[in-house]
């Protein structure tokens, strides 16, 4: 089992690296197209369908600032495969470097208690949980540009802020009624 | 940890002194950088699959920061002036834009804010007009109502009362009518009767007819309802008052066998 580990390489300059997870492999290329697209740093965007990385490209694999797990609520297949993913990531990505991002939650065929659950899951990583529509490019855009804030402070390009700082501020909170039964 | 300085980028046109002076600089990070990674590399990490060591180790971390944050003095980027002055140049630049992105939002905002404010305004002014409306055809409703509702009442009571006038003559034609043909006035037919059954009866002279009896009986309920009763005199033929008694046209006072009233028909 090979763990991602946040700080095993050397950074370089001026360059946020970001890797996006999706079982699906659906909003991811769109996003990485939105995110490329940045000027001001050079950033760097990993696909994987799940963790763990495959084993042949680890030397040429740039440290990765930015963990971001898309899970589309309407398949249960894609919480389950990030779930699994986690086992595979550092303790250390747990300090401000892994992002969640929901898609479709407004769709009608969600299942019940997934939002809740990613909701528990999220809160208890103290990770920020993200919500991204992902059928328009406009959808596209504004969560790239929401990733990119959080990618330049976990790569440390933002001075005076760390991603530990940042997370502490915009990690998902579990609201206090979730593990009420709901009456609806 | 991983520090990377933003004053990297802010080389631009300087002097060869402050370009080595950034470079020196640079170069030192660089080192430090990679002396903080061997180390890290170095400590074994301690794996923790549980949720509640996660807890922990990020309390540690927060709290190192902290610690970290609370001990940094406050130090400028470098000491040559000219890498501070274009770095505060770069980063008032920034600033500049930022803060016109932030000024050109507000000014969208604010005329948005001000176009909706017209329409309210204007929405209200109409809404205002048709309430002022609404307000003088309730007004204009009420007051017609109560004209033609008295206007009404008059002319039917009007109506009625010559209904009725005309009715009450037709009734009295009528009963004149019979009376004249079927009762004739008491002179001569009395003598008549009275020769047939040799009773010997006065007839005087100013007996009145059964038309007046009637009169003064129905005069005398009209005008004085709480005391209706008229006293017999001699004026009254007797065979007169037998028959209206007789036929329930009149009753006999319950105390006073000479007093008379008109029945009670309504």
């Amino acid at each position: 089992m090979s763990l991602l580990k946040p700080f095993s390489k050397l950074p370089d300059l001026n360059t946020a690296n970001i890797l996006l997870v999706e079982n699906e492999e659906q909003f991811q290329q769109n996003l990485a197209d939105t995110l490329v697209e940045e000027t001001a740093v050079t950033v760097n965007v990993r696909l994987a369908k799940s963790l763990p990385l495959p084993m042949e490209n680890d030397e040429s694999r740039p440290r990765i600032d930015l963990v971001v797990f898309i899970i589309n609520l309407t398949s249960d297949k894609s919480f389950e495969s990030a779930k699994a993913s986690l086992k595979y990531l550092d303790p250390g990505y747990f300090l401000g470097k892994v992002c969640f991002v929901a898609t479709n939650a407004r769709h009608a065929s969600v299942r019940t208690g997934c939002l809740d659950a990613l909701r528990q899951l999220a809160a208890l990583l103290h990770c920020p949980l993200l919500f991204a529509e992902d059928q328009s490019p406009e959808g596209a855009t504004s969560s790239a540009r929401r990733l990119l804030t959080i990618l330049k402070v976990a790569s440390g390009l933002v001075p005076n802020t760390t991603a530990l700082y940042l997370s502490s501020l915009t990690r998902c909170t579990m609201p206090p009624d979730i593990d009420q039964p709901s009456f609806d | 940890m991983g520090e990377v300085r933003a004053d990297r980028g802010a080389a631009g046109q300087l002097s060869e002194a402050a370009e080595s002076e950034l470079l020196q600089q640079c170069e030192e990070q660089f080192a430090r950088l990679e002396k903080l990674q061997n180390e890290i590399i170095l400590c074994e990490p301690d794996i923790c699959e549980n949720h509640q060591e996660q807890s922990v180790n990020r309390l540690a971390a927060t709290d190192a920061e902290l610690k970290l944050w609370m001990s940094t003095e406050p130090s400028s980027l470098a000491a040559n002036a000219e890498i501070l002055l274009h770095a505060g140049k770069d980063e008032m630049l920034k600033l500049c834009s930022e803060l016109e992105m932030v000024v050109s939002c507000c000014e969208a905002k604010r005329d948005k804010l001000r176009e909706t404010k017209e329409l309210e305004q204007k929405w209200l002014e109409e809404k205002k007009q048709v309430l002022l409306a609404a307000n003088d055809h309730i007004e204009r409703l009420r007051v017609e109502k109560e004209k033609y509702s008295e206007h009404n009442i008059l002319l039917d009571t009007k109506a009625k009362i010559k209904k009725m006038k005309t009715y009450q003559e037709q009734l009295m034609e009528s009963l004149g009518d019979i009376l004249g043909k079927h009762v004739p006035p008491p002179q001569e037919e009395s003598t008549a009767s009275k020769k047939k059954k040799n009773i010997p009866l006065e007839i005087s002279e100013d007996l009145v007819s059964l038309n007046t009896i009637l009169e003064v009986l129905m005069d005398k309920v009209m005008n004085t309802p709480h005391d209706p009763y008229v006293t017999i005199d001699h004026t009254f033929w007797p065979p007169y008052v037998e028959m209206l008694l007789r036929y329930g046209i009149a009753v006999r006072h319950q105390e006073n066998n000479f007093k008379i009233r008109l029945e009670t028909f309504f």
